[in-house]
C-alpha cells in the first residue's frame, strides 16, 4: 500500500512550563520501520507521540515526516494516524462506519465507504460484524477495529499508544504477533510505544530507551539486550544482576571491575563506552540471570562467582535460583528446565562461571527502579 | 503577551470556524445580554428623567436623586424619611427571609426521604406528582390560591361549615394569601437541590451511625445536615432571590397594604413612566439580595460553584 | 418497632399534607371551571357546565397571547440553547485561574431577579439604539423597541444559563479522546463538532430545549418589562386576574393541568416501555403473547392509566356539545329568588316584633342594642333593602372589589349580564 515513510526528531525539546517532558530527542526513523519507544510511565514518550502525531508543537527542534517539516500543521492535516491507549472508537456509530470515518470526512459516498470497511473488516478478520455498535465487541475485536479505522486513512506514519495493555496476557500475546504481520503486509512506519519490553523486543525493528525525558539508546532490540549502553537500559529491558565496583585495568574491549563484594571480575566493556572508560572510574557491571552457569571449573577466577543458595522458584520453563555472595551480595541465576527435579539445596556453596561475553561493564549511572 | 497565548490556543485546538462561532455566542451573552444591560441600568438609576427633548442636554448630568428618593422621599430638605417606601423595602426582605426558612422547613423532610429512598415506582411517582405543578404557570397557581383564600373561597366556606368562624376571614387582607403562595411558588427550587445532595450521601455512613447508637436528631444534626449543606444553599439562595424579586404573586395575592418592592419598580415604570426612579429601586433590589446572599453563603462556607442542578 | 411505625405514621401524615398543600390548590382550580358561577368557586356548587370553555375559546386576548407565546418561546430556545452550548463548551476549555470567575458571570443571570432582567433589557437596547444614531420610527430603532426581539433577549439571558447547566453536566460524560481521533482522521473541528460532539449532545440538546421553552412559556417577570405592545399567554392571565375574574382562566388551567399529566404519563409510559425491551432484549423478561391489551400496555400501568384517561376526556368532550346546563341554572335562579323572598319575609317579622317591643319600652337612651341583623344602628336593615339585593345574596361583602386596579370593574362590564342568572356575583 502505502511505501515507508521516514520520521525524524531533529533536537526535539517538548517543556510544559518548567517541566522538560523530553530533552533534545534525535530519532530518525526508517520508512516502513517498526520502531518502538520504550520506558516506565512519565518517560515522555506519549509526549512524544503526541508531538509525531500534531497534537503537540514542540518547544524546540522540529518533527519531520517524509522529509517535511511538520510544524505549525495541525493533527488533521499530517500523514498520521493515532491508535489511542483506550482506543476512542465512537460509541454511537456502527463499526463499519467507524472504520470508514476518514472517508466520511473527505465526503465519500456511503457505498464507497461502505465497501472499504468491509474489505478492512477482511482483514481483521471481523467480516460481517460490521453493522454493530463498539460496546457490542471483546477488547481484542475492538483493538483490531481500531486498527482498521487508522489504515482506512492511509497514514505514512501509524502512532501506537500502549494499545495492547488493557488485554489480558494470552490476548496481548497474539496481539503482538497479529501487530507485527501487519506491519510488515501494509507496509507503513509503524511507531509504538510501550513500558513492557516483552512487546519492544519481539514486534520492533529498532527500540529507543527512554527515562525521565531523555533517549538512552536507539539500537534493535538484540542490542538493546545484549549490549545496553547505560545502567538503566540494562536493568529496565530484562532482568540483569548488577554488580559494583571500580575499574581495575583495561585491556582494548575488556576490563577487570573491582568490585565491591564479589572480588575482582572480568568483563566485556558495553560498545558505546570503548575507549571511555578510564582505570578507578565508578563502574557497573551487568550479567544476566541465563548467562551464569553451574558446571565444571574453568579455573579463571576473575569469571567465577562463589554465592550460597538461598532460595529456588520452579518459573516452569526454568528455575530461578536466588544466592548470597560475600558481604550479603545477592544474585539470580536462572537454569532452563529440561526435566531436573531441582537444582540445588539451600545453603550449598555454588561457583558461577560466566563467559565473558555475556558480561557487561559501563560507567556507573542510575538503575531502573524497581 | 499571554493573552494573546490563550487565544491562539483556543483557535488552535477549535479550528477558526468553531472557535469564533464559540467565542461570538459567548461573547454576545456576556456583554449584550448581561453586563452592558446592568451597566446601563446603573446608568440609568443615576440621571435624572427627563423629557426626550431635554436628554443629552445640560440638565442630563449624573444625581443621587434617584437613590434618595427611596430614603427621603420628595421631601428635598432630607428631614423626613420615605417611611412607605422603605417600609416596603424591609417588608419584601424579611418577608422572602421568612419564606426561605419556612420552605427549608417544610422541603427538608420530603428531600430526606426522596433522596434516601431507593427508586422504587412510588419515589417515581411522588417526583412526578411535585414536578406536574411546576408546569402550570405561576399566574395560574397563584389564581388557584386566590380562588382558596378568597372571601368566598374554599377555606372560609369550609371554616364556616365547621362553625370555626362566623364570618369570612380576610386572608388576603391579612397577607396569609401573599405568604402562602410564595411558600407555594418556589417548592421545587428548594426540594431539587436539597434532594439531589441529600441522594448523593452515602447510606452506609448513616447505618454506620445508627449502628453506633446515634439518635435520629443527631444523625441528622452532624451527618446529613454538613452533607446537604451545599444544597440547602443553594436551593435557599434560589428561593430568596425568587421570592424577593417575586412580582406575580404579590400582584394577585397581596391586598392593599402588602405592596412587594418589585410592585413598587413596577409602578415607577408604568404607572408614573419615570424609568430612572424605577431603575434605581431595582438597582437597590439587586445589590441588598446579593449581599445578603453573599453573606450567608459566607458564613455557611459555600462556594458559587456549588450552586447549580 | 413501635417508633418505626410511629415513623411512618407521621411521614404519612406529612406527605398528605405536603402533597395536598402542592395539589389542593389545582384540583380546587380545576373544579371551579365546571362550576356556573360567575365568580370561580366550589361551594356552593350552582350547576355543571362546560360554557367557561367556550367564554375560554371565544377569548382573542388569550388567543393572540398564546400566539406570542409560542413564537417567543421558539426564538428563545434557539437562543439560549445555542448559547448556553457555547458557554459550557468554552468553560471545558477555559484556563483553570479564569474558571470559576467564568461560571459565576454565567450563572449569575439565573439569580438575579426577573424584573432587573427585564429594566436592564429594555433600557440597554433603547439606549444602544441611541448610541448608534437610529432615529426614532428607523428600522433599527423599532427593532430595539420590538417587544418580541426584546423579550427573546431578555429571557435567553438567564435561560441560557440553564441550558448551559443541563449541557455541562452531559459534557463531563465526553472523552475528549473521541474529537482528537476524530481530528486524527482528518476531519476539521467543524465536522468533528458536527459529527462527533453534536450526535452525543443531542439527549441533552433535546431536553435542555423542552426546559427552555417551558420556562419561556410561562415567564413572567421579566416579560412584563419587556413585552411593550405586544402580549404573552402570562400577561394575558395576568391582566385579566387582576382585574376581572371569571372561570374561563380557570378552564385554561384545568385544559393545562390535563396536558401536562397527559405528557408526564406519555414520557412514563414511554420509558417504561424502553425499559421493557431493554430487558426483553437482555433476556430479563419474556414477551407475553396472547394477552388481550395491546403489546405497549402490557405491564405498563402508566399506559393503561393514559388510554383511560384519553378515553374519559373524549367522552367528556363529547358530551360537551350536546350538554346544556340552562336548565339547572333556571332552578337555581328560581331558589334563589324563593330565598330573598323567605329573607325578605323574616326580616319583616323581625321589623314587626322590634316596633311592638320599642312600643312598649320607649326609645332607648342608652343607645341601641345590638342587633343581630346588622352593624351600625342606623343602617341595621338599610342595607338589606338596598338595590343591588334583589340580584345578589345579602350577607357577602365583595372584597375583591377593593382589589387596587380592579375598582368598579371587579363586576362591572364583565359580569352585568350574567350576574342576574346567577346567584353568585362578586
Amino acid at each position: 500500500m502505502n511505501s515507508g515513510v521516514a520520521v525524524d526528531l531533529e533536537n526535539v525539546w517538548i517543556k510544559f512550563g518548567d517541566f522538560v517532558a523530553v530533552r533534545e530527542a534525535n530519532v530518525h526513523i526508517n520508512g516502513g520501520e517498526f520502531f518502538s519507544f520504550l520506558g516506565p510511565s512519565g518517560c515522555g514518550k506519549t509526549t512524544i507521540l503526541r508531538a509525531v502525531s500534531g497534537f503537540l508543537e514542540p518547544s524546540d527542534g522540529r518533527v519531520l515526516i517524509g522529509g517535511n517539516d511538520m510544524a505549525g500543521i495541525g493533527p488533521n492535516k499530517r500523514p498520521t494516524a493515532l491508535i489511542f491507549q483506550n482506543l476512542a472508537l465512537f460509541p454511537l456509530m456502527k463499526v463499519w462506519e467507524n472504520i470508514s470515518f476518514s472517508m466520511e470526512v473527505t465526503g465519500a459516498s456511503a457505498a464507497e465507504r461502505r465497501k472499504r470497511a468491509d474489505e478492512l473488516l477482511d482483514m481483521i478478520a471481523l467480516d460481517g460484524q460490521g453493522d454493530k455498535l463498539p460496546s457490542e465487541l471483546s477488547g481484542g475485536q475492538k483493538q483490531r477495529v481500531a486498527i482498521a479505522r487508522a489504515l482506512c486513512a492511509n497514514p505514512d506514519v501509524l502512532l501506537l499508544d500502549e494499545p495492547l495493555s488493557a488485554l489480558d496476557l494470552k490476548l496481548r500475546q497474539h496481539m503482538r504477533t497479529e501487530l507485527r504481520e501487519i506491519q510488515q503486509r501494509v507496509g507503513i512506519t509503524f511507531i509504538y510505544i510501550t513500558h513492557d519490553q516483552g512487546e519492544a523486543l519481539t514486534m520492533s525493528d529498532s527500540v529507543a530507551v527512554m527515562k525521565a525525558g531523555v533517549i538512552d539508546q536507539i539500537d534493535t532490540g538484540h542490542n538493546v539486550y545484549d549490549n545496553p549502553s547505560t545502567p538503566f537500559v540494562a536493568s529496565f529491558v530484562g532482568e540483569n544482576n548488577v554488580f559494583r565496583g571500580k575499574i581495575k585495568s583495561i585491556s582494548g574491549e575488556q576490563a577487570i571491575i573491582s568490585t565491591n563484594r564479589s572480588g575482582d571480575l572480568l568483563a566485556r566493556v558495553t560498545p558505546t563506552q570503548v575507549g571511555k572508560l578510564g582505570v578507578g572510574d565508578d563502574a557497573m557491571m551487568f550479567i544476566r540471570p541465563e548467562a551464569l552457569e553451574l558446571g565444571a571449573d574453568t579455573g579463571n577466577d576473575k569469571t567465577t562467582i562463589s554465592a550460597n543458595v538461598v532460595n529456588e522458584e520452579f518459573e516452569g520453563n526454568s528455575f530461578s535460583v536466588f544466592l548470597e555472595g560475600d558481604g550479603g551480595k545477592l544474585i539470580k541465576m536462572a537454569v532452563p528446565n529440561v526435566g531436573q527435579d531441582h537444582i540445588s539445596d539451600k545453603g550449598v556453596n555454588l561457583s558461577l562461571h560466566y563467559d565473558v561475553n555475556n558480561a557487561i561493564v559501563m560507567p556507573a549511572g542510575e538503575l531502573a527502579s524497581e | 503577551m499571554k493573552k494573546k497565548m490563550i487565544f491562539s490556543e483556543f483557535f488552535r485546538n477549535n479550528g477558526v470556524v468553531m472557535g469564533s462561532l464559540l467565542m461570538g455566542l459567548v461573547g454576545f451573552w456576556l456583554i449584550f445580554l448581561v453586563i452592558l444591560p446592568q451597566l446601563s441600568m446603573l446608568d440609568y438609576s443615576f440621571r435624572f428623567n427627563l423629557p426626550p427633548s431635554e436628554v443629552g442636554g445640560p440638565k442630563d448630568v449624573y444625581t443621587l436623586s434617584n437613590y434618595q428618593h427611596l430614603i427621603y422621599g420628595s421631601d428635598k430638605t432630607h428631614q423626613t424619611y420615605n417611611t412607605v417606601d422603605l417600609m416596603v423595602f424591609v417588608r419584601t426582605i424579611i418577608a422572602a427571609m421568612a419564606v426561605t426558612i419556612f420552605n427549608i422547613f417544610l422541603c427538608y423532610p420530603l428531600a430526606y426521604f426522596l433522596g434516601q429512598s431507593k427508586g422504587s415506582g412510588f419515589v417515581r411517582l411522588l417526583v412526578v406528582l411535585l414536578i406536574i405543578p411546576y408546569w402550570i404557570n405561576e399566574i395560574l397557581r397563584a389564581f388557584a390560591l386566590r380562588i382558596i383564600f378568597g372571601d368566598s373561597g374554599l377555606l372560609n366556606e369550609a371554616l364556616m361549615f365547621l362553625h370555626l368562624t362566623k364570618e369570612p376571614i380576610d386572608f388576603i387582607r391579612q397577607d396569609i394569601a401573599l405568604y402562602a403562595g410564595l411558600g407555594y411558588a418556589y417548592i421545587l427550587l428548594m426540594l431539587f437541590p436539597m434532594y439531589n445532595v441529600i441522594e448523593s450521601l452515602d447510606r452506609n455512613q448513616i447505618e454506620a451511625a445508627r449502628d453506633m447508637g446515634a439518635s435520629w436528631p443527631r444523625i441528622h444534626r452532624r451527618i446529613v445536615i454538613p452533607h446537604a449543606k451545599p444544597g440547602i444553599v443553594s436551593g435557599a439562595t434560589m428561593v430568596f432571590m425568587l421570592s424577593a424579586g417575586a412580582l406575580a404573586a404579590p400582584q394577585i395575592l397581596g391586598g392593599p397594604s402588602s405592596l412587594w418592592f418589585t410592585q413598587l419598580v413596577y409602578q415607577w415604570f408604568f404607572n408614573s413612566l419615570n424609568w430612572h426612579q424605577g431603575a434605581a429601586y431595582a438597582i437597590v433590589l439587586l445589590v441588598s439580595t446579593i449581599i445578603i446572599v453573599l453573606t450567608v453563603m459566607r458564613i455557611f462556607k459555600v462556594n458559587m460553584g456549588d450552586i447549580g442542578k | 418497632m413501635n417508633s418505626k411505625s410511629l415513623i411512618r405514621i407521621a411521614l404519612g401524615v406529612y406527605l398528605i399534607i405536603f402533597f395536598s398543600y402542592l395539589l389542593g390548590p389545582l384540583v380546587v382550580m380545576s373544579l371551579t371551571a365546571f362550576n356556573s358561577s360567575g365568580f370561580p368557586s366550589v361551594s356552593p356548587w350552582a350547576c355543571f357546565t362546560y360554557e367557561w370553555f367556550n367564554v375560554l375559546w371565544n377569548d382573542s386576548a388569550i388567543r393572540e397571547g398564546i400566539f406570542y407565546s409560542v413564537i417567543i418561546g421558539l426564538g428563545t430556545v434557539a437562543l439560549s440553547v445555542s448559547m448556553g452550548l457555547a458557554a459550557s463548551i468554552v468553560l471545558t476549555q477555559v484556563w483553570a485561574k479564569f474558571r470559576s470567575t467564568y461560571y459565576t458571570l454565567i450563572i449569575a443571570p439565573i439569580l438575579v431577579p426577573g424584573v432587573v432582567l427585564g429594566i436592564s433589557t429594555l433600557v440597554f437596547w433603547d439606549r444602544f439604539g441611541k448610541f448608534l444614531g437610529a432615529g426614532d420610527g428607523s428600522m433599527l430603532s423599532n427593532l430595539f423597541h420590538n417587544g418580541i426581539f426584546l423579550t427573546i433577549l431578555g429571557q435567553s439571558s438567564f435561560i441560557a444559563s440553564y441550558a448551559m447547566l443541563v449541557f455541562v453536566a452531559r459534557l463531563q460524560r465526553f472523552d475528549p479522546g473521541l474529537t482528537e481521533a476524530a481530528l486524527d482522521l482528518g476531519a476539521t473541528h467543524t465536522q468533528a463538532f458536527r459529527k462527533i460532539l453534536l450526535p452525543f449532545m443531542r439527549p441533552a440538546i433535546a431536553s435542555a430545549s423542552v426546559l427552555a421553552f417551558l420556562a419561556s412559556f410561562e415567564n413572567y417577570n421579566t416579560t412584563t418589562f419587556t413585552i411593550v405592545d405586544y402580549k404573552t399567554l402570562t400577561t394575558v392571565l395576568a391582566q385579566k386576574v387582576r382585574l376581572g375574574i371569571n372561570p374561563s382562566i380557570s378552564a385554561l388551567a384545568f385544559i393545562i393541568i390535563t396536558l401536562t399529566v397527559f405528557a408526564a404519563l406519555a414520557f412514563e409510559a414511554y420509558r417504561r416501555n424502553q425499559a421493557r425491551q431493554e430487558a426483553v432484549k437482555q433476556g430479563k423478561a419474556k414477551v407475553k403473547s396472547g394477552g388481550i391489551l395491546p403489546s405497549f400496555m402490557t405491564g405498563n400501568p402508566a399506559a393503561i392509566v393514559f388510554v383511560l384517561l384519553a378515553f374519559v376526556a373524549i367522552v367528556m368532550i363529547g358530551t360537551a356539545q350536546k350538554y346544556s346546563p340552562e336548565q339547572c341554572k333556571i332552578q337555581v335562579r328560581e331558589a334563589k329568588q324563593a330565598e330573598i323572598q323567605r329573607r325578605i319575609k323574616e326580616l319583616q317579622e323581625q321589623r314587626l316584633i322590634k316596633s311592638q317591643s320599642e312600643a312598649r319600652q320607649g326609645p332607648d337612651i342608652f343607645g341601641a342594642p345590638e342587633e343581630d341583623t346588622g352593624g351600625k344602628p342606623s343602617g341595621a336593615f338599610g342595607g338589606v333593602f338596598a338595590p343591588g339585593n334583589l340580584s345578589d345574596d345579602g350577607d357577602t361583602q365583595e372584597p375583591e372589589a377593593e382589589k387596587p386596579s380592579g375598582g368598579s370593574g371587579a363586576f362591572g362590564g364583565v359580569f352585568a349580564p350574567t350576574n342576574l342568572d346567577n346567584g353568585e356575583g362578586n
